[in-house]
């Protein structure tokens, strides 16, 4: 059916052509061989305990809206079946938040604004949507085929969050970006907020070795475990809270790690710096109603360097 | 009265008034309180973690910190990443943790399958206690396949001891695990909103050896109304750790300021005073918690989705989620407005918890107008 058509439906009947029935959104023609046997079964925000128990917890935090369910079975091997989900997260922004919670790195297959693609299961998310398709056994093109056609259904043309662009490419563990509703870096003062993983580089470590006048780890290339930080940016509401909540992380590392005096100038003030009995070495600086900050870093140069080029990016 | 609220608290005076209270402030590691978990003769930490919601391995190592040593993960919880995050920040130190995790009911394939891949994300050869999600009906508490499965990977070595856990219908599951010997652990939802029958449920299943681990201990959480010594959060699991027949409680955390909060519960004995204040809560809370049961559904003659309105003032006062409460409160409109139905003299809803409807529909007024 032509999309176009489709689209024209709605667009006649003054309908935004994205905000359609939730069920409207699961494949119609399936793939030769399979037959849909349970669903489509829609939740809401008093039912979904129903379906995923305790967990639904964590979708009400992202915002969640409503959501449906089917079962599809392949006809000749009745076990072995596919489920889907397909979860209105309210924004694009929540969708990436719930996506990022449930992904494990990057797996990427090329499906909506993105995705991650395993053996057993298909998340991405696509403008509010976020899908999430599990298999008992191995089928990827027919899974793979599925959620296109569930992607070519979601007409929500909102772009990916303008935040993940902030963070700075070099160094990145891909699909590591995750977006927290509350609790960012496990700190209620920190609220919601983005948080990248990144991976030393093994040539940075060498050059401040030779900068240091040091030894140059021979560990460092190539052998021994591969250092993470993560880079952050805590979103308030404004500047005030934005000065309250560093003053709280600055009593928190009082309390239970330790506060450094000197901050690197080039980030003038409201600077904190410090070490996290968790995290390690902390380095935080507010611009605006942001908290934009590196923690667990070994070496400080690269650290601020990283901590410059993501400040770049927001302002 | 007196007698009853303190029943109501689960609190026998003799036990509370051995010294004054804490502050409940956490720069200094708790006092730590253990029970035994059942038959499984684990000895625990009162309060444990609902790692559930957690992602950041720096709460779980704040917990750990603090003496807490049993922790609730599930096999689907962020499709394993819940597992994985457990797995990485407990290796090295496994033999000083107890891990819960779940499994779902299907073929025993896909269970075994699942079982396997908890071992894996979770870095270790054993399960502490693996308890089959979610169980609704009394018959499937003595489903003999769940118990084949169960001893299967009792004797195989990947799980110590092994139960069930529940959201609903908990007083009658837990009567019937009583009268059978498969189970030796129940995780059930368990607070201060909860009836005197699922107490009661509680305690026959105690003394049948199951061990107690009780989850959903805030019952959505309440920050506002803070008492003098404990917080709200505090007083809610304090509630439910001094009902002697649970053996843990493992409140749902995020956040290291959470865990320091819960963990300060333990060893925690209440003055005359603070017991007061505890009672005092207690009515606070019963008077604004509404636990969504339903029980009072269909009561109004014009038709008002009151339930809306209550649920509205949880999202508030307990979520502090005010663009929830607001589209919660957006679907409950009819032709009778939320100012009439507060001031509606033929009001005839009641709760049979004894939540104050009125009130709390007064409060979603007061709140929303």
């Amino acid at each position: 059916m032509g999309l176009s058509m489709f689209l024209c439906v709605f667009a006649l009947a003054g309908i935004p052509s994205w905000a359609m029935a939730i069920e409207s959104l699961l494949p119609k023609d399936l793939p030769e061989g399979w037959g849909l046997i349970e669903g489509p079964r829609l939740y809401t925000k008093k039912s979904l305990f129903e379906h995923i128990d305790g967990q639904a917890e964590l979708y009400f935090k992202y915002g969640y809206q409503k959501s449906v369910f089917a079962i599809y079975q392949h006809r000749e091997k009745p076990e072995h079946q596919i489920e889907m989900d397909i979860y209105d997260m309210g924004s694009v922004l929540q969708a990436f938040g719930i996506f990022s919670r449930f992904r494990t790195g990057d797996r990427p297959g090329g499906i909506g604004l993105d995705s991650y693609f395993d053996d057993h299961s298909i998340l991405f998310y696509k403008g509010r949507y976020f899908v999430m398709l599990y298999a008992t056994e191995p089928y990827p093109s027919t899974m793979k085929e599925l959620v296109l056609l569930v992607s070519s259904r979601i007409l929500d043309p909102s772009p990916s969050p303008k935040e993940i662009r902030f963070f700075p490419t070099k160094g990145l563990k891909p699909g590591s970006i995750q977006y927290f509703s509350e609790g960012l870096l496990g700190h209620r003062f920190l609220k919601r907020g983005f948080q990248g993983t990144y991976i030393e580089d093994e040539e940075v470590k060498a050059e401040i070795n030779v900068e240091n006048q040091t030894k140059v780890d021979a560990k460092g290339k190539g052998g021994g475990e591969q250092k993470e930080f993560n880079l952050f940016l805590a979103i308030f509401k404004d500047t005030e809270n934005t000065k309250k909540a560093l003053k709280a992380y600055k009593d928190y590392l009082i309390k239970r790690g330790r506060v450094q005096a000197q901050t690197p100038p080039r980030f003038g003030a409201n600077t904190l710096r410090g070490e996290d009995p968790y995290k390690g070495k902390v380095l935080v600086v507010q611009r605006g109603f942001y908290l934009i900050g590196i923690a667990g870093f070994e070496k400080e140069k690269p650290a601020e360097d990283s901590l410059a080029e993501m400040i770049k990016n927001v302002n | 009265m007196k007698g009853i609220a303190t029943a109501l608290l689960g609190i026998t005076t003799p036990h509370v008034l051995k010294v004054s209270s804490s502050s409940g402030k956490t720069n200094k590691s708790p006092a730590l309180e253990h029970r035994i978990l059942g038959k499984t003769g684990l000895k625990v930490t009162t309060v444990g973690m609902g790692v559930m919601n957690c992602s950041d391995p720096a709460v779980l190592q704040r917990a750990f910190d603090l003496g807490i040593n049993f922790y609730d993960t599930a096999d689907c919880y962020m499709r394993g990443n819940n597992e994985e995050m457990v797995g990485k920040v407990f290796q090295g130190k496994r033999d000083k943790v107890f891990i819960q995790t779940k499994v779902h009911d299907h073929d025993e394939k896909r269970m075994r399958q699942s079982v396997e891949r908890s071992l894996r994300r979770l870095k270790t050869d054993y399960i502490d206690v693996l308890v089959w999600h979610d169980l609704h009906r009394s018959e499937e508490v003595s489903d003999e396949r769940l118990f084949g499965f169960m001893t299967k990977m009792k004797k195989e070595g990947k799980a110590r001891f092994t139960g069930f856990s529940a959201h609903s219908h908990m007083a009658s599951l837990l009567r019937a695990a009583s009268t059978l010997p498969y189970h030796e652990v129940a995780l059930v939802s368990y607070n201060f909103t909860y009836s005197k029958d699922l107490k009661e449920a509680i305690a026959q299943a105690s003394k049948a050896g199951i061990g107690i681990v009780a989850m959903k201990t805030q019952a959505g959480g309440y920050k506002k109304g803070k008492m003098e010594g404990l917080s709200p959060h505090q007083a809610a699991l304090k509630y439910v750790i001094n009902d002697q027949n649970v053996a843990i409680a493992v409140p749902g955390v995020t956040t290291i300021e959470q865990i320091d909060e819960c963990a300060a519960v333990m060893g925690i004995t209440i003055s005359r005073g603070d017991l007061n204040q505890l009672k005092g809560y207690q009515a606070f809370l019963k008077g604004r918690s509404c636990t969504l049961c339903g029980g009072c559904t269909g009561e109004c003659p014009y038709g008002i989705p009151y339930g809306n309105y209550l649920r509205a003032v949880m999202y508030h006062a307990g979520y502090q989620n005010d663009e929830l409460a607001k589209e919660t409160l957006e679907a409950a409109r009819t032709s009778q407005t939320i100012e009439q139905c507060a001031d509606c003299p033929s009001c005839s809803i009641t709760c049979r918890r004894g939540l104050d409807i009125k009130a709390q529909i007064k409060m979603a007024r007061h709140i929303f107008t």
